[in-house]
């Protein structure tokens, strides 16, 4: 057998690697002769190493200089690795090393460059394409396709002209990774040349043009079969960044070119099985360009990448009700994924006929699957989905889903939702039933509900609670003051809320005992009803709770005072001050309509988290004066988050204008 | 869903348990915890966000959160190159080793819905070199509803598709209308459990392993989780035993912790020895 175990002086050099002292005198040495090791354990544990000594000035340069070290090529590597993971500290020796004279070293200093990713890099690298020496061009082009913005992107597509088609093929595919195609005209001829072909096909796709669509739709026509693959692998990209009025032309010209393709389900169907994800993506449009519903099976598998998900319940949806047939029939031999995007696109398609296979699938299927066959068979119109859904009124994990089926229904098939759920609250009533029930039978239903608002089992009683409510506010009120005083915690949190959607200030006194009530769930529910029925004399309450431990019950009260229009500087500041973010956002949130509201704002410009401050800068956008503008600006020139960086340049452009 | 709101997400479930879910992949997320709204009740993603945070139900609900965004796609001798090589070359090295205790544990981390840990038993069946053996296959994974169909061990024909038909016949029972149980000999090696790979202190549970079974699980984690799954790995694995990883995965740029074994048939990873004896 040809195992390569280490040998036992490995293991002693590779544990001595290991068991170095960072701090120890003579450590970077010993690592840089570990990087020199036959061994890429050893090599790989010194590289590792190197990033956790101090000085990282130090060992940078000193890392650079093993790169130097000819036909030492294990050694180089690992320094390579090494310096990528030391990250910014080795930004300034590698930029020096792109000027060295040794064309060698330079390609390796850009290799790392854009191994690291910094935009730091991005001028010196830009330099570097200039350079004398073509590897080290290609090298550089590639860089910037990693870390460039649009002035590298800018600086790349000068380099189509050159007459190397390698390194037109790297920008090419630089380009790409940077989502910026040239201009068309540009691209037009590198269609034609054969090593260039597909990289060009696919910055083609990257243009959201009708021009471009057409070129692509001729080569879909080609008689190559390479050609025509790179196409479709266009088609998958341009179809990804297309808006609506294009892809309805991408699809149309697609469908044209395809028609005239003898074989094309062949290539299609064969497409569906390429490495290239684009060519999948592009496979999946031409399907749906095709309408072909025999391609419905491989369409729907092509959902295990799960990037082509849209695309995949995008094409199912466009191949009729023919498809969702035979997808449903052969759902249990489909894989999960497929299994799942077919079952969204299946909502699409739905009619009566679809019934009893839905039911079937509700017998077997996982329960994502189940729900959407819950949705589906509310989508029926049909009374024969009346008994299934009903059916799983008592599964927690569907029950929610199958009352709003049933209201669905009860579209169409009133009568015969109504009749199963009566006979249900004769027999063994359950919360979703109340809830469909009321749905369903309006002000009917009443009675029961008033019945069972007095039942033995406090899920009921609540349920019955919120049931009524929707079916006549004075009638929810009324039994929402008894609920504020039953045993049962469940019972008087739907009082709570009850009494949120549909009492008015005066009900404030109602929730008091609801306030301080021993349960949590019962006091969230109350102070949120504070803030929708907006009872300011319970403002001091709702200003003890801001400084509650629980980030629930502070965010919801600083909300409730926020909905009231009574915060006051005080609170605000002590809700900025709490542990949980979201109880900070809430105070930006609130704060934003005063001038304390503003100056926490800038505060809260330096705090660790990236959504608070995108929050800050948003309230210093919508409510700032010019007088924010500088410590906002200070902000973004520092910001890492991408997010908040948006946040933070919106703002710096608002508050310009004022 | 909102950027923000997609964020706001993605950190909260990446701190729970190391799934990392791509910018690119917003919209994956959006269609899969959609349903978790509706089953809810609830209008929006932000309120979603502060349900997981703060609802009294919010351990429950992440635990459906993980679920619905993780694949739990699997199937029964799924990547037969790399089971062919664990059968002809791992297996009886594993024999000779642990001839002297007859006693073989192996862990299937991230097992889903079961059916890589039933391969395995199937397998050691297959070689007849652990008769008489105590054998113990433990299957973990985050979410408990595969686990219950783990146990339940019936399955159709989406689990078969690449099942050798011998296989079908020697260790499955058929239940008639496609639905097969696996037989109750493969089942009395197999146990399964919760258990979320991030959470070192659930993985205290685990004992120790000859080989453990990972496969596409770490697809959904970047380098820091992967690390720390490694970490748990290391510490479950004897000396001298394997990790099977899937096809598509490699631990590169992920330390030393562990070294690349050249089979025949395939490459495959393994916890160092303490010290070193030199094969033939
Ligand atoms: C695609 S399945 C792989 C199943 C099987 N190992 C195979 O290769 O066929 C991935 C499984 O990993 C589980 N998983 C994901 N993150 C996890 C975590 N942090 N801890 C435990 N299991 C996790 C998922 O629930 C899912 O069932």
């Amino acid at each position: 057998m040809t195992t390569d175990v280490p040998t036992l002086q490995e293991e002693e050099r590779y544990r001595a690697v290991l068991g170095l002292d960072p701090a120890g005198a003579g450590t970077l040495e010993s690592l840089i002769s570990a990087l020199h090791d036959e061994s890429w354990r050893v090599r790989r544990a010194a590289a590792e190493a190197a990033r956790r000594l101090p000085a990282p000035g130090e060992v940078a340069l000193r890392l650079v200089s093993v790169l130097g070290e000819r036909g030492e090529t294990g050694a180089r590597n690992a320094a390579a690795e090494a310096l990528v993971g030391l990250g910014d500290v080795a930004l300034g020796p590698l930029i020096r090393l792109l000027g060295h004279s040794d064309p060698d070293q330079r390609k390796f200093a850009a290799d790392i460059l854009g191994q690291l990713g910094r935009r730091g890099a991005e001028n010196a690298l830009i330099q570097a394409l200039a350079d004398p020496d073509l590897n080290v061009r290609v090298s550089a082009v590639e860089a910037v396709g990693r870390v460039g913005s649009e002035v590298g992107a800018r600086a790349l597509e000068r380099l189509l002209k050159e007459e190397e088609p390698l390194l037109r093929l790297a920008v090419l595919e630089a380009l790409t990774q940077l989502q910026w195609p040239p201009p068309l005209p540009v691209v037009v001829p590198l269609l034609a040349e054969g090593r260039l072909r597909r990289s060009a096909y696919r910055v083609l796709g990257l243009i959201p043009q009708v021009a471009a669509t057409e070129l692509i739709s001729r080569g879909l026509g080609s008689e190559l079969r390479s050609v025509r693959e790179a196409a479709l692998g266009a088609l998958g990209t341009q179809a990804s960044v297309a808006d609506t009025p294009l892809r309805a032309e991408i699809d149309a010209q697609a469908r044209t070119s395809l028609k005239r393709l003898p074989n094309a389900m062949e290539f299609v169907s064969q497409a569906f099985e390429a490495e290239d994800y684009y060519v999948r993506a592009g496979a999946l449009v031409a399907a749906g360009a095709l309408r072909e519903p025999t391609l419905a099976v491989l369409v729907a598998e092509a959902a295990r990448e799960d990037r082509l998900l849209r695309e995949v319940i995008r094409t199912l949806s466009r191949l009729g009700a023919e498809a969702g047939r035979e997808l449903l029939g052969r759902m249990a031999e489909l894989s999960l994924p497929a299994r799942a995007a077919a079952a969204q696109a299946l909502l699409e398609m739905v009619d009566p006929s679809y019934v009893p296979a839905l039911s079937a699938l509700l017998e077997w299927a996982e329960d994502d699957l189940r729900a959407v066959a819950v949705k589906a068979l509310g989508r029926t119109q049909s009374p024969d989905a009346v008994a299934p859904l009903v059916a799983l009124l008592d599964e927690p994990a569907l029950a929610g889903a199958a009352v709003r089926a049933l209201g669905v229904l009860s579209g169409g098939c009133r009568e015969a939702v109504i009749k199963a759920l009566e006979a249900v609250m004769e027999q063994r009533p359950v919360p979703a039933a109340v809830a469909a029930y009321a749905h369903a039978g309006g002000t009917a239903a009443l009675p029961t509900l008033r019945r069972l608002a007095r039942d033995a089992d406090p899920l009921l009683r609540a349920a019955a609670l919120d049931a009524a409510v929707d079916v006549d506010p004075a009638v929810g009120l009324e039994l929402a003051r008894g609920a504020l005083v039953d045993e049962a915690a469940p019972v008087r949190a739907s009082g709570a809320r009850v009494v949120g959607r549909v009492g008015d200030a005066s009900a404030g006194s109602l929730l008091r005992r609801a306030l301080q009530d021993e349960d949590i769930a019962v006091r969230l529910a109350a102070v949120e009803a504070l803030g929708e029925i907006g009872a300011a004399e319970r403002a001091t309450d709702l200003e003890a709770m801001v400084r509650h431990p629980d980030g629930a019950l502070a965010g919801r009260a600083v909300r409730a005072l926020a909905r009231m229009g009574t915060i006051r500087p005080e609170v605000l500041r002590q809700a900025a001050r709490h542990s949980d973010a979201e109880v900070v956002k809430a105070a930006l949130q609130a704060g934003a309509v005063s001038a304390e509201g503003v100056a926490l704002a800038v505060e809260m410009l330096g705090h660790p988290g990236w959504d608070v401050r995108a929050t800050a800068a948003r309230v210093l956008g919508d409510a700032g004066g010019r007088e924010s503008l500088e410590a906002v600006q200070a902000a973004l020139a520092s910001e890492q988050d991408a997010l908040a960086r948006r946040a933070l340049s919106d703002a710096v452009e608002r508050l310009s204008r004022r | 869903m909102s950027a923000e709101e997609f964020r706001l997400l993605r950190d909260h479930v990446y701190a729970h348990c190391g799934i990392l879910i791509r910018e690119d992949m917003k919209f994956v997320m959006e269609r899969r915890l959609w349903p978790r709204l509706e089953a809810l009740g609830l209008p929006n993603f932000a309120a979603y966000h502060r349900f997981l945070r703060y609802d009294t139900r919010r351990n429950a609900e992440l635990d459906s959160a993980v679920e619905a965004l993780t694949t739990h796609e699997t199937y029964f001798f799924r990547e037969p190159v790399q089971l062919k090589a664990f059968t002809e070359e791992v297996l009886p090295l594993l024999q000779q080793r642990n001839a002297g205790t007859r006693r073989l544990r192996i862990w299937s981390a991230g097992c889903s819905t079961g059916e890589e840990a039933y391969t395995i038993a199937m397998l050691l069946k297959e070689s007849r070199l652990f008769e008489g053996w105590e054998v113990e296959i433990y299957g973990t994974d985050i979410s408990r509803r595969v686990l219950t169909t783990a146990r339940k061990a019936e399955y159709g024909p989406s689990s078969l598709r690449a099942t050798p038909p011998e296989m079908l016949s020697r260790y499955f029972i058929s239940l008639g209308a496609s639905k097969v149980r696996v037989r109750d000999d493969i089942r009395a090696w197999v146990s399964f459990g919760h258990l979320n790979l991030l959470d070192a202190e659930s993985c205290l549970l685990v004992p120790r392993a000859d080989v453990v079974f990972c496969r596409n699980v770490m697809i959904y984690f970047d380098v820091p989780a992967r690390q720390r799954v490694l970490q748990v790995f290391s510490d479950k694995l004897v000396p001298g035993g394997y990790l099977m990883l899937g096809h598509s995965e490699n631990l590169l740029n992920l330390g030393a912790a562990f070294e690349l074994v050249h089979l025949r048939g395939d490459l495959v990873y393994r916890k160092p020895e303490l010290s070193w004896k030199v094969e033939r």
